[in-house]
């Protein structure tokens, strides 16, 4: 697969790994999420974009229930979200997450960030955890860091571990948060480089970030979000070169 | 302050002649080995921690005269400042003037960049066996040259105190090597000599206090029992709560046993089984979370069992007459600095799992255990401590059931501990707190069950923020425990204070014996200070 010009992958008859139907949240009086529908495919990239405050986040944090939904039904690789415990569990465990913050565990090294969660999670044994932690570390371009403590290292090379973290646990769907948000200007393309790497593997992944670059480069379908609503979907060529919505073009004039 | 020790009117040997009754009070001369063994065996686990905690094992030769320089100063300040003859003055100059130009001429002769050192550990043993030296020929006792007056007292140091005492170090310096050696070849050198710590007040205790026959009988007809039925039923009913078909009807079962557990202390019976039951209704109520997998479900099962045996055990020494606690109340024979030892190192570690447990309970989702674990701390914090010694060392006994009675240390100690587990909870808590938000997502994201992140991300890291405070109770506690003289325990201070200076042949000297008393407290409450600090460095605390 070439990583130059986005490659139109028929994905209609893929299987539904994530569907949204009329999700609805509320902060007290404020509505956070208005009706929100959609759908992602197996094997799809879905990029989100958006201003600040628009329901972005909380919209993907609702997918591995790190934030409750009122209304409406999340259906994650055919479980419905609900509130029952072990469902929660077996969801999260299928679905990664990588946060603007990094959230690495300070008082673990590297390789125990990495494979505390399947020992414990997925009750592997201790050296093929370390095993499949050293080859993901090699995956994302640091494995010289394994014994290292989050804080000696830089912003990017955080990052880069919580991928491999998260990938550590075999998800099947991966879930970024603004994933360079937090990262010097010089650190954001090695980060981008994994994902764009974990992208071409086939992972089916939903993105909430502000690299446009990333999203024309990678993206299958580009979703914009305003005021807790899906304002307008469609392929990057659609969004970037002739969007529908006065919204979009709007938010588009902006940051162009 | 200098005027005041050199003084020829202060009788130091007061404190010096009654060192064991500061340490030990009454305790039977012919027993004696008994308080050497327990010494011998905290030197020889304080060796082998030396040894595999060892944070730099080499010092250089500058950082060596620098010591002595500073030694040396020392010396000479303390002979021109105290009030001595022309002559003392100048034999104070002489002692102190040898280190001093023997440390400057070292720096004068190293250069700056001198990198040559030697073992840290050498130079302990050094130490050591010099100060073994003086203790065998110098003959130590009181000798001062005050203006006008020649002024000695010399007094040897009992055979039988410097002999074992001699070997004793040596035994240290011993284990310090056998741990060096052992430190790379043992690789869970550090976790065995932790449990032995842990686990020392105990033993030691058991050695300490006379043993008289052991109450068998009682044992077996009583406690045994209780455990087993406890443990066996107990098991059972956590065994049907932790399924999955339990639902509301397991809560509702664990509610109306928690509500029995509280009756039972309105009704005359056993604590133990008071005890056991509120336990187990803690345990019921938190059986939903971890009701899953079968291998969840028999772990929780061997926790209830764990944590039973743990402290049936507890209760069945504090009870019944003639085990280690065995003395009937009022009539413990050990004190001094012993005791004070013995009621810090048990306050603590029972207090410490005490507290983290109400911590946990006072930030848990679930309103019953917060409302219950709030309740406890404020009330207890809300005591002055003496009104919780006054309490349980008088009144305990006298709400106690008929045919029941707790020993007065160990009622104490039971005191002692509620009143710091509630501190600690709070200290705990604040940790707790400090943890950021995105630790418990992250750890939520990851799958993790509540207690799988509450005890391999947010415990570890709120315990690490916590050593400064947790270690500063720990010196409160050592220290506060002097506060037991209101109820007539003979601690160190009140030795030092109220019994040697009452004796016929030291009247009057109780500021002798509180100013060797206060030393010693200094000296407890620095090593745990410096202890602190190393496993602060240890844990990369602030750096990481």
């Amino acid at each position: 697969m070439t990583d130059s010009s986005p490659e139109i992958r028929d994905l209609s008859h893929a299987k539904d790994m994530i569907v949204c139907d009329g999700v609805n949240k509320w902060y007290g009086d404020f509505q956070a999420l208005k009706d929100v529908t959609a759908t992602v495919k197996e094997r799809e990239v879905v990029v989100v974009l958006g201003p600040s405050g628009s329901g972005k986040s909380t919209w993907i944090r609702c997918i591995n229930r790190l934030e409750v939904h009122q209304k409406g039904v999340i259906i994650v690789d055919g479980v419905e979200l609900s509130s029952d415990v072990r469902n929660i569990e077996k969801i999260r465990s299928e679905v990664g997450m990588v946060f603007q913050q990094f959230n690495l565990f300070p008082h673990l090294t590297v390789m125990d960030n990495i494979t505390l969660a399947p020992k414990w999670v997925r009750k592997m044994p201790r050296v093929e955890a370390e095993d499949k932690a050293m080859a993901l570390l090699e995956r994302v371009g640091i494995p010289e860091q394994a014994d290292k403590f989050p804080g000696q290292m830089s912003g990017g090379q955080q990052q880069r571990v919580a991928i491999a973290r998260a990938l550590a646990m075999e998800p099947r769907i991966m879930l970024f948060d603004e994933p360079t948000s937090a990262l010097d200007p010089e650190m954001i393309k090695e980060v981008l480089d994994v994902m764009i790497g974990l992208a071409e593997s086939g992972m089916t992944m939903m993105v909430v970030t502000h690299e446009m670059g990333f999203a024309k480069e990678v993206a299958d379908r580009i979703i914009f979000m305003e005021d807790g609503e899906l304002v307008e979907v469609g392929t990057p060529e659609h969004f970037f070169t002739n969007p529908t919505e006065d919204r979009t073009k709007l938010f588009l004039s902006q940051i162009l | 302050m200098l005027g005041f020790i050199f003084s020829p009117d202060r009788r130091w040997e007061a404190p010096a002649t009654n060192l064991r009754l500061l340490m030990t009070k009454a305790y039977p001369t012919e027993q004696y080995a008994r308080i050497w063994f327990s010494l011998g065996t905290l030197l020889v686990l304080a060796g082998l921690s030396l040894a595999a905690w060892r944070a730099a094992p080499r010092t250089t030769y500058r950082k060596l005269a620098g010591k002595f320089t500073g030694y040396g100063a020392a010396v000479i300040v303390v002979g021109l400042l105290a009030p001595f003859s022309a002559g003392a003055t100048l034999a104070y100059l002489a002692v102190g003037a040898v280190p001093l130009v023997g440390g400057l001429m070292t720096l004068r002769l190293l250069d700056n960049h001198d990198e040559r050192d030697m073992s840290t550990l050498l130079v302990s043993v050094l130490v050591v066996a010099a100060g073994l030296v003086v203790l065998w020929t110098v003959p130590l006792g009181q000798h001062t040259f005050v203006k006008g007056t020649a002024y000695a007292r010399p007094g040897t140091v009992a055979l039988t105190t410097k002999l074992p005492l001699s070997v004793m170090l040596g035994v240290m310096v011993a284990a310090f090597y056998v741990g060096s050696f052992v430190r790379e070849r043992f690789k869970s050198l550090k976790a065995a000599l932790a449990l032995l710590w842990l686990l020392s007040p105990f033993i030691l205790t058991m050695i300490v206090l006379r043993d008289p026959a052991f109450d068998s009988a009682h044992l077996i007809s009583t406690d045994i029992p209780i455990g087993l039925a406890f443990g066996i039923g107990g098991g059972l009913l956590l065994w049907l709560l932790t399924s999955a078909k339990a639902g509301e009807a397991g809560r509702a079962v664990s509610v109306l046993l928690l509500v029995a557990a509280l009756a039972s202390f309105l009704t005359p019976m056993r604590m133990v089984v008071r005890i056991d039951a509120l336990m187990l209704a803690a345990l019921a109520l938190g059986a939903a979370t971890f009701a899953g997998s079968l291998e969840s479900r028999l772990r929780y099962i061997g926790g209830w069992i764990g944590v039973l045996a743990i402290v049936n055990w507890i209760i069945t020494a504090t009870n019944t007459p003639s085990t280690v606690f065995g003395m009937p109340t009022g009539t413990f024979f050990g004190g001094g600095l012993t005791l004070t030892l013995m009621l810090t190192s048990f306050t603590v570690i029972f207090a410490f799992p005490i507290g983290i447990l109400m911590a946990l309970a006072r930030t848990s989702k679930m309103p019953i255990f917060r409302v219950m674990s709030t309740a406890y701390i404020e009330a207890i914090r809300g005591i002055p401590l003496i009104t919780v010694f006054m309490f349980f060392a008088i009144m305990l006994p006298l709400l106690l059931p008929d045919g029941m009675s707790v020993a007065q240390v160990p009622s104490i100690v039971i005191g002692y501990t509620l009143f710091s587990a509630a501190y600690l909870a709070e200290n705990v808590r604040g940790g707790l707190q400090s943890v950021n938000r995105g630790q418990h997502e992250a750890a939520e994201a990851l799958g993790m069950s509540t207690a799988q992140k509450t005890l391999l991300i947010t415990l570890p890291q709120a315990l690490r923020v916590s050593i400064p405070p947790l270690v500063g109770q720990a010196i409160g506690t050592f220290k506060e425990s002097s506060l037991v003289l209101i109820v007539g325990l003979f601690d160190l201070l009140f030795i030092a204070r109220n019994v040697i200076p009452n004796t016929s042949d030291f009247l009057g000297t109780s500021r002798e014996n509180l100013l060797v008393a206060s030393v010693i407290y200094w000296i407890g409450s620095y090593s745990m200070s410096k202890a602190s600090q190393r496993v602060e460095r240890k844990v990369g605390l602030g750096e990481r």
